[in-house]
């Protein structure tokens, strides 16, 4: 199991990366259509149709899919200046708050944003630009970025349960 | 009872003042028993979000730029396609088709549309006179929907997507050099520091529209509803003779500023046409059996 | 209950969950719910799952995790030390050395990216690693970075400046230009403190090698070649039009690639722990706008910051004192709401106000941008706080405190700016027309 949901923070991070590095492809190869056009005159014009459009889902996978990830890493911020005062054992029940209030919040959140992807699937939105991309396959990304994130959530809890200790990082020195 | 209403554009827009007016009157018709907060230049929901904020009820009113929704019905897009209805007297009656049409389509997405302004004619910007369709042969011109690349792909001309925001700069560094919008859009965007060329052509003339959840509206009572309902009607009426007055006095600012605005020769008027004609075809091979209904009331 | 009432319970919320630990972006959505949920009809669970959509696919935000891998790339390839190597024997006369690297390195990676927290993320890891091997006080450091990243928002390219442009109506073209002058006026400031400070405790600053000829200076400073490159391409790009400034993010990761492969000193695996920890630190910055975009709609819905506004509006000040009352306004909001979201949440209101007075809107722009500036880095919500500490560990609240006095140089560019109008309007007037 423990092996398993590694994995799963790992591969989502890794869609993540991959998200990135195809924002960055799509852009780069629309700048070298633009150059070609500057040099050899608007004749040679192309446009990668709704480029644009992409680039911001390609984004919003890569902040979903990356959040369990980034949590697991400890890089999310939080501001543990006060609970660092704290005996060991306060610190423990503070973490343990704080990933409970987590994942109310983000469970919350996952709930409603499959109800969200469910709607945009059931109206069929679709994006207005050149080439309508239906709404709901970006989203599905986010929402499974999300699902990732309620699990890894539910995962520290029991880890923290069972250790009796904090068990992240703070994203800060210590 | 009190309402939030997110609306896209900001509050110099004649739209935006518009429908500050119809929400006074209809807190004037209930005595203050009815208010509606209008949110302007998408500080509540961005642009995109507006229409599914309503549906959800997540706010019982929004507006937003009808033909955003021409993707998933083309009878949505009527009154973007270029050179269908080119003046105020034939937008009305493309309205007039267009509204049981789309009436239909939003309500089975639970909206009800109270009423719709258009934005004045589109007209041509570029840098130099265009005489005929032969001389945008080869310039980089701005599209952001199928429409306009089909557009401009027809009339020779190099699609290129930018960012409304981005527009200056793209003029400036020439990545782009030619636009269709309305003179309103022109002057807040103070096209004459990018720009020297205006000519109206009347390309089309879009619609915001305002519409409200059915079921919220349901719930108000016989009165209120009257209220909203008469409210909507006026400013519907009211928004279309601001956008007439619009046209005039923004095509009037831009010349002060220093823009050439010339009337389009016969010859680039017949050659545009040509293309809406060649495009009206090719949207007949795609639209759904509403959108053609929709053509069929309009042109007989 | 009140509005002040509300607002106070609800930044009584917003403490006890940062003290407590909870992940900053959670804070804001939890805050951002209770302010939903116990003062307003709406949907809470619905809005924010539209929120989360709508303001997380945004193609203006492209361009962030692109900034950070670059950073990402730069530091781990020779380059960056080379830019430091190179501009040392320069600056080592000049009061506080290389700690301009940080103020003039923000400055001109503004000219590229629009937001103040790429320019923070992309910078500071280069030059906060740097510099503290280097030996220079941490305070400086983070204090000049934290400080200088804020020009992202003012010399263009500005998204703020794009915001408050498409609210107001403001030419975008003439607000750029507009933003020019004042950005070089607290390049002026910032260097200048650096300066002063170095002056009156030499020893706090670091020796740099000292290059006795010009000409071993110029040697020295081949190291900077490939820099420089990426900087003209990255710039040149946007300039004459090629790129956007959100496809210039692209063209600087393939370029600071092709930089760092060339130098040898970059290998495949360097190029994976680059995108790693750019997905991250992206994911955590990204999470943290989409938290803050919630709390924003959640006071939309509240209309608590446009009644404020129209408390302020009721007291018919004078022009300046108008403009006094709004500062603070805009500060104390601007402690525990993002930048944008307060321009975005109070145009509506602020800017009748604002023209019943005769005040320019087009200078209101950029005094606006200033103070949004500020708000960037107050505690407890300070996006370069949040930045400056996921790239160094520092906690948000000793970064806060080192860039105090950087916080103070904005208040006094406000005061300038206000004194002389000019720094805003010449080069807008001087445009034509
Ligand atoms: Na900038
Ligand atoms: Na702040």
């Amino acid at each position: 199991m423990r092996r398993f949901l590694d994995r799963l923070y790992a591969v989502s991070g890794a869609l993540a990366a991959l998200s990135i590095v195809g924002i960055c492809l799509i852009v780069t190869a629309q700048v070298l259509f633009n150059l070609v056009a500057r040099i050899m005159g608007p004749g040679w014009s192309y446009t990668i149709p709704s480029y644009a459009d992409f680039a911001g889902f390609m984004l919003a996978a890569a902040t979903f899919l990356a959040l369990a990830y980034t949590l697991r890493h400890g890089a999310h911020i939080r501001v543990t200046l006060v609970s660092q005062t704290l005996p060991k054992a306060g610190q423990f029940v503070a973490e343990l708050i704080c990933f409970v209030l987590g994942l109310i919040i983000t469970g919350y959140a996952f709930y409603y944003f499959v109800l969200l992807v469910w709607e945009s699937w059931h109206f069929g939105d679709k994006s207005p630009g050149i080439i309508a991309v239906p709404l709901w396959i970006p989203q599905t990304a986010a929402a499974v970025g999300l699902g990732i994130l309620v699990i890894a959530l539910i995962d520290s809890i029991v880890e923290s349960l069972r250790a009796k200790a904090p068990i992240l990082g703070a994203g800060e020195e210590v | 009872q009190s309402w939030d209403m997110p609306t896209p554009y900001g509050d110099s827009t004649f739209h935006t003042q518009n429908i500050a007016q119809f929400a006074a009157d209809v807190s004037a018709a209930t005595d203050g028993g009815m208010t509606i907060t209008v949110h302007s230049a998408g500080s509540l929901f961005p642009h995109s979000e507006i229409k599914n904020a309503v549906r959800s009820r997540q706010v019982q009113i929004g507006e937003f730029f009808l033909s955003r929704l021409s993707n998933e019905d083309l009878a949505y897009g009527m009154d973007s396609q270029p050179f269908l209805a080119t003046s105020y007297d034939e937008a009305e009656r493309l309205w007039a088709a267009q509204k049981p049409v789309v009436s239909a389509l939003l309500e089975e997405q639970g909206l009800m549309p109270l009423f719709s302004v258009p934005w004045p004619a589109q007209g041509l910007y570029t840098n130099g006179e265009i005489a005929t369709v032969d001389d945008l042969s080869g310039l980089r011109f701005r599209a952001y929907n199928a429409a306009l690349e089909e557009f401009a792909t027809l009339a020779g001309a190099a699609p290129v997507q930018v960012e409304a925001s981005n527009i200056p700069q793209a003029f400036s560094t020439g990545q782009v050099a030619a636009m269709i919008t309305s003179p309103s859009t022109g002057v807040n965007s103070k096209a004459w520091d990018f720009v020297t060329h205006y000519t109206p052509i009347n390309a089309w003339v879009p619609k915001n529209i305002v519409v409200v959840n059915k079921r919220e509206f349901d719930r108000l009572s016989d009165d209120v509803q009257s209220a909203i309902l008469n409210a909507a009607e006026v400013a519907e009426q009211r928004g279309w003779d601001m956008s007439k007055a619009e046209a005039s006095q923004q095509t009037a600012a831009l010349a002060e500023n220093g823009i050439v605005v010339y009337e389009p020769s016969a010859e680039l008027v017949s050659g545009l046409q040509a293309i809406g004609a060649t495009m009206l075809e090719n949207w007949n091979a795609s639209a759904s059996d509403d959108a053609k209904a929709i053509l069929s009331t309009y042109s007989n | 209950m009140s509005d002040p009432m509300i607002a106070v319970v609800l930044f009584a919320v917003m403490l006890v969950l940062l003290a407590l630990g909870v992940w900053v972006a959670m804070a804001l959505m939890l805050v951002a719910l209770v302010a939903m949920v116990a003062f307003t009809n709406a949907p809470a669970g619905l809005v924010l799952a539209t929120t989360l959509w709508g303001h997380s696919h945004s193609w203006a935000l492209a361009a962030l995790p692109l900034f950070i891998l670059m950073g990402e790339i730069l530091l781990r390839s020779r380059l960056a030390e080379d830019m430091f190597s190179g501009l040392g024997p320069w600056l080592a006369k000049a009061p506080g050395r290389l700690l301009h690297v940080n103020v003039l390195g923000c400055a001109i990676f503004a000219a590229v990216s629009g937001s103040s927290a790429a320019t923070a993320a992309t910078i500071g890891r280069m030059s906060v690693p740097e510099l503290t091997d280097r030996g220079y006080p941490e305070r400086l450091i983070i204090g000049t970075l934290a400080g200088s990243a804020t020009l992202g928002l003012l010399i263009p390219p500005s998204i703020i400046l794009i915001v408050y442009g498409v609210a107001t109506e403001q030419s975008i073209a003439r607000l750029f230009m507009a933003g020019v002058l004042p950005g070089l006026m607290l390049v002026l400031l910032f260097s200048g403190y650096v300066a002063v400070r170095a002056w009156m405790n030499p020893e706090l600053i670091p020796m740099e090698e000292i290059k006795s000829s010009f000409k071993d200076k110029v040697k020295g400073s081949r190291r900077l070649i490939p820099v420089a490159l990426l900087i003209i391409g990255v710039i040149g790009s946007i300039y004459t039009g090629i790129a956007s400034p959100t496809d210039a993010a692209a063209l600087g990761v393939v370029l600071s690639i092709i930089l760092a492969v060339s130098t040898g000193s970059f290998s495949f695996a360097d190029f994976k722990d680059a995108l790693m920890s750019a997905t991250r630190t992206s994911c955590m910055i990204a999470f943290i706008l989409v938290g803050a975009a919630f709390l924003s709609i959640s006071m939309g819905f509240t209309g608590i910051p446009r009644n404020l506004a129209a408390w302020i509006g009721g007291m018919e000040l004078s022009p300046y004192a108008l403009l006094a009352a709004l500062t603070v306004f805009f500060v104390v909001l601007g402690c525990f709401l993002d930048g944008i979201s307060v321009v975005v949440l109070t145009t509506s209101i602020v800017m009748p106000m604002v023209s019943a007075v005769g005040i320019d809107p087009l200078w209101f722009g950029i005094y606006l941008v200033i103070v949004v500036e500020m708000s960037q880095i107050t505690p407890p919500v300070g996006f370069n706080l949040f930045v400056i500490q996921g790239l160094t560990g520092i906690n948000i609240l000793r970064v806060a405190r080192a860039a105090l006095p950087f916080f103070l140089l904005l208040v006094l560019g406000v005061v300038l700016i206000t004194i002389f109008p000019e720094i805003v309007t010449a080069l807008p007037n001087a445009m034509g027309n």
